[in-house]
């Protein structure tokens, strides 16, 4: 097989990993499907479009040709986009988590409220900015790596390494600071946690926002190959939905071996000639179906401590 | 002297089940008292009513002079957090241990407020003195440990914590008679100088004379002064 | 002595004493025979009518118990003949709250009566829309057995749906049908020989002739032919959920042990509930063709899905009320206040975030959430009134026939309590000196009370060894004939007094325990 294939098929894998671990996380510590994960994507997408409008020319003004140019532009976008997001998750913390996590049928209600969320601000989002696609900023310029036998683009370099990066560092802190202590605790024994002094109502909010942020992180990196609409989101979010479920729900590590392998079966079924690009969606989901009947729990259900 | 914990007429219970009636109750500092009686009759209900998490509760609970309990609606344990940052820690009956965590960060998640937590290696040390057993266990997952250690293991994890009022639910529980013992005599030792504690236990013949005061609770009432005229 | 008159030419009037439920009820003539009309070829009767004996003045009347069909045709039958004076804008946006409110009473038996939290609803009614259309266009199979192949495709459709319900969880499902709307679109527009025109199929032949599409007399028609639909899915609906199917569910919803415990199939019956929904919404997918003339990967957008939970969840799902409300509250808002653009779907969403934030199961729950929020109540209230008015509950009581054991209950809970409070260590001590003979008011009560009680609470005493070197045991009655007074514990007492006195301790504490 090609390597850029390969490179094409991680390419994929880090990008819908971020939304999947998004979801699972939330899942597994907080016990809600937050279905206003699209909306996070295109909201981040559209304050980094906002902000760089007028970023972006500040920037060229005074570092264009310098080696800081792209360092800076990518630190800023990143920035706004990492910060959008996580302000739109605690907006969702609000609005679904707040008034319904002790009410009877939480989950369900929170998958409702978030859902309706995600539809309102869509909307808006049309009304505000109209359904025309628009463009981001490229961050990452037109270059190619050439490395040994395969040149990879600038910008999926980037999305590898970033996402890696980003998840990785997220995974090392969760295991040894403070929060995701506190987060793991919470997922394992509610009442033993609350009982330790942890109070779900307010670990909750940097969860989300943390969550929010891997959003943003995604919508950027995917807003370099493709357009931004207000109804970008809905691909991701159900692309995140259903690999979190793959990875068997409050997994980080079924997330990432499921967008591995979604990845990979994207850019098979991109080449196999009589399939071809259409089915891509109707082969991931048989796919998923049949490991799911096959492992109702997912990859990683049963190794990780999981909410049941 | 002043009063740690005042119950005025607290009554719990669970749905159309009553446990606790009408419980009056106080408890000074420095003291350390035992409430004894069988399985069933309320000990764990008023451990659980102090600590917000029963299922519905009424009556006055005042914690150092401030009211910490109330009439109770919906959410199990949403005032809980609060109610343990004020000064309560309780060591429950199961032990509400973390299946995955190791037995370290257990004793890690025990120290809750921001000082405790920068200096909780310390504290540790403390507490692997207090239960030696605890030291070799240290990177081990609680979810593979025996009963006894987990038991030394929850009580460890709310000595983390100075806190005023201590609550120990069932101590010899399903334990071994020494091992028991040790866990008791490591109660025993806990200082209590500007704080309470109270153990809830069945068996009356491991804390006799060792607890400043013995109160029985049985069908939901305290029976401290109604005792049992003993025959002959 | 008072002054009164007696007036006998004023009327005097009669007050009614106790209540009657004011409702309409027919007074039949005494003796007359009752007709009950039954449907034609079964034993089924059209409404719920029950005989209502009155005792206090002799009479028999008749009550409707289930008046749920009467507002049902109240609310509908006025609708149908208010159709032609509509608009023709009112006359579509009527068509498609019939449509979709059949669609959603459908869903709401999937997830209210089966539970099984299924989103792909548009999946089953686009796809079995478009066989139906492909088999009229491309087969050339005339339009009424369109309504037959479309069933018969949701039937197919919905079975492959149920294999994974039962072994995926909840909400595992639901998330997986959601994604399952979205692949039926892509894989439909893909398909070159299905659909050459961007993925529609047009020209659908339909109960609205050619002529009559897209005027008056075709929206009219189309409206009643709607109506029609929604009557009929209410009557799927009162069929599946009312009847046997929906109530072992039922009990399932409660608890699914027990419903397993008592030998109800649930899984089986959630199953086919599954696949009659399935198969409705297989003819609605065809209504839904022959309606608009054509049929678009429009029907899978993810947007109608959402529109539709949206009309589902305001609604609620326990109930039948619920889909139909909640669609025409949706429908009302998204036709009526077309001018406001997108923000009408944001004033649409804004109100599923207040009902589901207030509500346990939308608007038509409310009413059984404030019962079980009422019930919660009552019964911590009634669980801490334990020691006012005696020993007997409320609850109890109505069950004892005879009153006058509530009340001899009641003093004796009271007596108790006094003579609790007369066991002190004097009277203890002055048993203790002379168990026979005279004694104080208060150990006279005590011992009175002792003795007045039922055998089974007294205790005997064994003499052991002939009266000269007697040693005394305590006993206590079994109260089972024939079985011997067992031995209440091992110690001896050489004389008489200390074994009364021992008695008399055991029955205190009995007392004070009680």
């Amino acid at each position: 097989m090609d390597i850029s294939l390969i490179i094409y098929a991680l390419n994929l894998a880090a990008i819908y990993s971020l939304m999947a671990i998004g979801i699972s996380l939330l899942w597994s510590s907080v016990g809600m499907i937050n279905m206003a994960h699209g909306a996070t994507f295109v909201v981040s997408g559209y304050s980094t479009l906002l902000a760089s409008s007028w970023i972006v020319p500040i920037i060229k003004a005074s570092l264009a040709g310098t080696a800081f140019y792209t360092p800076v532009l990518v630190l800023s976008m990143t920035t706004v986009a990492l910060l959008s997001g996580a302000i739109f998750g605690a907006i969702i913390y609000l609005i679904a988590f707040l008034p319904l996590h002790d009410k009877p049928n939480f989950a369900i209600r929170s998958l409702i409220a978030t859902l309706a969320i995600n539809i309102a601000t869509v909307q808006l989002l049309l009304w505000w900015f109209g359904p025309r696609q628009k463009a981001l900023p490229k961050l990452f310029g037109f270059g190619r790596i050439d490395f040994l036998e395969f040149s990879i683009r600038y910008d999926q370099a980037a999305t590898i390494v970033g996402t890696l990066l980003l998840v990785g560092s997220m995974l090392l802190w969760f295991r040894n600071s403070r929060l995701g202590l506190e987060i793991r605790a919470m997922m394992q024994n509610p009442e033993g946690a609350a009982l330790s002094g942890i109070s779900i109502r307010k670990k909750a909010l940097p969860v989300m926002m943390l969550t929010g942020s891997l959003a943003g992180m995604a919508a950027i990196l995917l807003s370099q190959t493709s357009f931004l609409s207000p109804t970008a989101g809905a691909l991701p979010l159900i692309k995140g939905l259903t690999i979190a479920l793959l990875g068997g729900l409050g997994s980080i590590g079924g997330a990432m071996l499921g967008a591995l392998l979604i990845g990979i079966l994207e850019v098979i079924t991109g080449e196999i000639p009589f399939l071809g690009q259409r089915y891509v969606l109707l082969v991931q989901f048989i796919f998923i179906v049949t490991v799911l009947v096959i492992r109702p729990r997912g990859l990683g259900g049963l190794l990780d401590e999981t909410r049941k | 002297m002043n009063k740690i914990l005042e119950t005025k007429k607290l009554s719990a219970g669970y749905g159309a089940l009553r446990v606790l009636h009408e419980i009056d109750f106080s408890i000074a500092e420095g003291e350390r008292i035992a409430i004894v009686g069988l399985n069933g009759h309320g000990k764990t209900t008023l451990f659980r009513s102090l600590t917000h998490l029963v299922g519905w509760q009424q009556g006055s609970i005042l914690l150092n002079g401030e009211e910490i309990g109330g009439r109770r609606a919906l959410g199990a344990g949403r005032k809980t957090p609060s109610i343990i940052h004020a000064g309560i820690a309780m060591s429950p009956q199961g032990d509400a241990i973390f299946p995955g965590l190791t037995v370290d960060q257990h004793l890690d998640c025990g120290a809750y407020k921001k000082e405790s937590w920068k200096n909780r290696e310390s504290k540790k040390q403390q507490i692997y003195e207090i239960f030696p057993p605890l030291l070799d266990l240290k990177k081990s997952l609680v979810g593979k440990i025996s009963g006894g250690e987990r038991r030394m293991l929850s009580i460890g994890r709310m000595l983390m914590e100075e806190a005023k009022l201590y609550l120990i639910d069932e101590p010899s529980l399903g334990l071994a008679p020494k091992i028991s013992e040790s866990v008791i005599k490591a109660l025993l030792m806990v200082d209590i100088k500007n704080s309470a504690m109270i153990i809830a236990e069945q068996n009356v013949s491991l804390l006799k004379g060792k607890v400043d005061r013995m109160v029985g609770m049985h069908a939901g009432r305290l029976r401290g002064d109604v005792g049992h005229i003993s025959l002959g | 002595m008072n002054n009164f008159k007696l007036n006998t030419d004023k009327q005097i009037s009669f007050h009614s004493v106790g209540q009657t439920s004011k409702e309409y009820k027919i007074h039949p003539k005494t003796g007359s025979v009752w007709n009950k009309f039954r449907l034609p070829m079964s034993r089924r009767h059209w409404l719920k009518w029950r005989t209502h004996y009155n005792k206090k003045n002799l009479t028999k009347a008749r009550r409707l118990e289930d008046k749920r069909p009467l507002w049902w045709f109240l609310c509908l039958i006025p609708l149908g003949f208010s159709l032609p004076w509509l608009s023709n804008f009112a006359l579509s946006a009527v068509a498609i709250f019939c449509i979709y409110a059949s669609i959603n009473l459908l869903w709401s038996l999937t997830l209210g009566t089966a539970g099984i939290f299924s989103l792909a609803t548009m999946a089953v009614v686009g796809v079995s829309g478009y066989v139906a259309a492909a088999a009229n266009v491309y087969l050339g199979i005339p339009w009424p057995f369109m309504f037959a192949i479309g069933t018969i495709a949701g039937l197919i459709f919905g079975g492959f749906l149920a294999l994974p319900s039962s072994r995926l969880d909840g909400l595992y499902y639901a998330l997986l049908t959601l994604g399952l709307a979205e692949i039926c679109r892509v894989f439909i527009s893909q398909i070159r020989a299905l659909t050459p025109t961007n993925g529609s199929i047009n020209g659908v032949s339909s109960f609205i002739p050619e002529e009559w599409y897209l005027q008056r007399p075709g929206l009219l028609l189309g409206a009643i032919t709607a109506l029609v639909l929604l009557l009929l899915s209410l009557l799927i609906y009162r069929l599946v959920n009312g009847e046997t199917l929906g109530r072992q569910l039922q009990v399932a919803r409660e608890d699914e042990e027990f419903a397993e415990a008592i030998g109800i199939n649930y899984r089986s019956a959630r199953i086919k509930v599954f696949l009659i929904s399935c198969a409705g919404l297989g003819f609605i997918g065809a209504f839904y063709a022959m309606y608009f003339r054509s049929i678009s990967v429009g029907v899978f957008s993810l947007d109608q899905l959402m529109l539709l939970f949206a009309m589902i969840v305001i609604g609620g799902t326990e109930r039948a009320e619920g889909a139909v409300l909640g669609t025409a509250i949706v429908i009302l808002i998204d036709r009526g206040l077309f001018e406001l653009g997108p923000m009408r779907i944001v004033i649409i969403a804004v109100v599923m975030i207040l009902v589901t934030i207030y509500t346990s199961n939308g608007i038509t729950g409310i009413r059984q959430q404030f019962r079980n929020f009422r019930n919660r109540f009552q019964t911590q209230k009634r669980s801490l009134i334990t020691t006012k008015g005696g020993e007997v509950m409320p609850e109890e009581a109505i069950d004892i026939n005879d009153k006058q054991q509530i009340y001899s209950r009641r003093f004796d809970f009271r007596l108790r309590n006094h003579l609790k409070t007369l066991v002190t260590d004097d009277v203890i001590a002055e048993h203790k000196a002379k168990p026979l003979g005279q004694h104080s008011d208060a150990l006279s009560r005590l011992l009175n009370y002792f003795r007045r009680t039922d055998v089974l609470d007294k205790y005997a005493i064994e003499q052991i060894g002939s009266l000269k070197e007697a040693k005394y045991k305590i006993l206590a009655f079994t109260g089972i004939p024939g079985k011997p007074p067992r031995v209440v514990d091992e110690r001896v007492y050489n004389n008489k007094n200390e074994a009364y006195h021992a008695v008399f301790l055991m029955r205190i504490n009995d007392l004070l325990e009680s």
